[in-house]
């Protein structure tokens, strides 16, 4: 499929979405996204995080408003064919499935007729799991599990990955490795990456943020723009500050409150 | 390896269906036939074969289709209330005294009452444009203990001797089959296989959950009805030619998992080669060892099935869907 490159890779316009139940929604949102960015989507729980992405790859459809992928209207491409496209990795991945590391991630290529190219082999090698190609996905830690998961969006070969949440129940140093794994891959790559996350102090490695309040956006942009104490206030609803010290690392200052 | 795996299994399989046909209370040599041999082969022998192998694929290949879109290791295709249909539908037609279709008369309103329980349960497990596992499970389990209760109730309210003998083979009895059935059965079994096998990757990205099969390229809603239609023609059917056999929809799709793994692009045409051959050997045992007496499949099924199947689970590590 020949893809345009000067268009915006996804684009929000306008989109109104609302829960059945009344619950979250978002109210006339837009926003474009050119390619090969790296885009950490920040919010308090229940912000709509979960919901934007849902509505970006298709599994809710906005009630007014469209979204579109690559210059065209989302619901226009056949599930085949977006598949190849965008692929969105849920937060939750501890379903009870008897699949081997192997069965899963070879699951990536089930778009495709013909394999496009990378092998399960190759993914393993990318996400550091070529010893447990015959492991069972169930007896995997979490961060390996969210590995050979996202080794399965690699052969799908998509050049926009939708990950909600993946740093969530890991262990600092597995947050960390997965955010090398994702820089490295998006740059090595050239895909686009839209990371769902409530963690102030990883939103800083972002190149870019968008932070994200009752549905609408607070603010776009680099993370010294975007993470001030004035607007995080706003999201967050406490005062927390965080910078980069001379190593690049990040610090957070909060005020107590009880 | 894998490949050597899936053939060994079946190959044995297809080679238990085709020897059952020369075992049995009477042993037929197929080098020399005798006339009456022949005869036995042909009208009594062959027919009870091909239903055994029929019903029991169905069964293997629905069992493996509802673990995976039902996410449940116990689910089969009884549990969604489509025997319990069939059996009552049955049961009420021969108390209404419908003989109209002769022969047909009890197979046909199992049939007919198995599809109607299937289009209730896929109603009830109907909500926001799709069904959803976890209703469509609940409303089988209800409409299931409806159907029975009414079904006792019908029992214990008749003194009628055809009714009897219908409740029997609604509760799995082979020895009645002829060549009659045959077509219709091997028709709508094939059709449902082809019809899950052809979704079979499709079901695998199901098992990983909605979200994960839209990631895929699959509408789910869309699959999950494909293949619960697969069922449901084969449930019907099997329910139809043989009654009500236990134990091979629940357990033969957790131990060819065993053997060759969770892949349904093998597991569901494994599943339903090895739950025909199992039927046969089921069925085989039941006809031989107390002859001229026949105890019924399903209980062989459980005898020799259930223990293969704990001792599996000793030494093997997964049981999920």
């Amino acid at each position: 499929m020949s893809l345009r490159h000067n268009q915006p890779i996804l684009q929000f316009n306008k989109v109104e979405f609302t829960y059945a139940d009344h619950r979250a929604f978002i109210d006339g949102l837009t926003f474009s996204l050119a390619n090969g960015e790296f885009i950490g989507l920040l919010g308090a729980n229940g912000s709509g995080k979960s919901t934007i992405l849902k509505l970006a790859c298709g599994i809710l459809r906005p009630s007014a408003g469209s979204v579109s992928l690559w210059g065209k209207s989302l619901p226009a491409y056949r599930n085949k064919d977006r598949a190849k496209l965008l692929c969105y990795l849920p937060q939750l991945l501890d379903m009870q499935v008897p699949f081997r590391v192997r069965e899963l991630v070879s699951m990536g290529l089930y778009p495709y007729d013909i394999p496009p190219g990378i092998t399960v082999h190759e993914a393993l090698e990318l996400v550091g799991l070529t010893d447990k190609p015959d492991v069972f996905v169930t007896n995997l830690s979490g961060g390996e599990r969210r590995r050979a998961f996202i080794a399965m969006t690699l052969l799908q070969e998509a050049g926009l990955i939708l990950l909600d949440e993946p740093l969530a129940n890991l262990d600092i140093k597995y947050q960390l490795e997965l955010m090398k794994l994702l820089k490295n891959l998006q740059e090595k790559k050239n895909i686009s990456i839209i990371m769902a996350l409530h963690d102030i102090n990883m939103a800083l490695h972002f190149p870019k943020v968008m932070l994200i309040k009752e549905g609408s956006i607070l603010s776009f942009g680099s993370p010294e723009r975007v993470l001030t104490k004035d607007l995080l206030r706003e999201a967050f609803d406490v005062g927390v500050d965080v910078r980069k010290d001379k190593t690049g690392g990040t610090y957070m200052s909060y005020e107590k409150n009880f | 390896m894998y490949k050597v795996k899936i053939s060994t299994v079946l190959v044995i399989a297809a080679s238990i269906t085709f020897i059952s046909l020369f075992l049995g209370p009477k042993l037929i040599n197929p080098f020399a036939l005798s006339v009456t041999e022949k005869n036995i082969l042909l009208s009594i022998r062959l027919p009870r074969v091909i239903v055994a192998a029929l019903v029991g694929s169905a069964l293997g290949a629905s069992g493996a289709i509802l673990q995976g879109i039902l996410r449940n290791p116990l689910a089969d295709p009884y549990i969604l209330g489509i025997s319990s249909g069939a059996a009552l539908a049955a049961a009420l037609g021969l108390l209404s005294g419908s003989y109209l279709f002769c022969t047909f008369s009890t197979p046909l309103t199992a049939f007919i009452g198995a599809l109607f329980v299937s289009l209730l349960v896929g109603l009830f497990g109907w909500k926001r444009g799709g069904i959803l596992p976890e209703r469509l499970l609940l409303a089988g389990i209800g409409l299931s203990f409806l159907f029975y209760a009414l079904l006792m109730l019908l029992i214990s309210i008749s003194s009628d001797a055809e009714m009897r003998r219908a409740v029997l083979w609604i509760f799995g009895d082979l020895s009645l089959t002829d060549w009659s059935l045959i077509p219709y059965g091997f028709f709508l079994i094939i059709s449902g296989l082809l019809l899950s096998i052809s979704r079979a990757k499709a079901l695998n990205a199901l098992m990983l959950g909605d979200e994960l099969a839209h990631s895929l390229g699959f509408s789910a809603h869309k699959e999950r009805l494909l293949l619960f239609i697969a069922v449901a023609l084969m449930t019907a059917a099997s329910v139809a030619l043989g009654g009500t056999i236990g134990f091979i929809g629940l357990l033969i799709p957790h131990i060819v998992r065993f053997l060759i793994g969770a892949d349904n692009r093998a597991l569901i045409p494994v599943s339903a080669l090895c739950g025909g051959a199992f039927l046969c050997i089921a069925d085989l045992i039941g006809k031989s060892i107390m002859h001229p007496a026949e105890i019924p499949s399903g209980i062989i099924t459980a005898i020799i099935g259930a223990p293969y199947f704990l001792y599996l689970l000793r030494r093997k590590d997964v049981l999920t869907p």
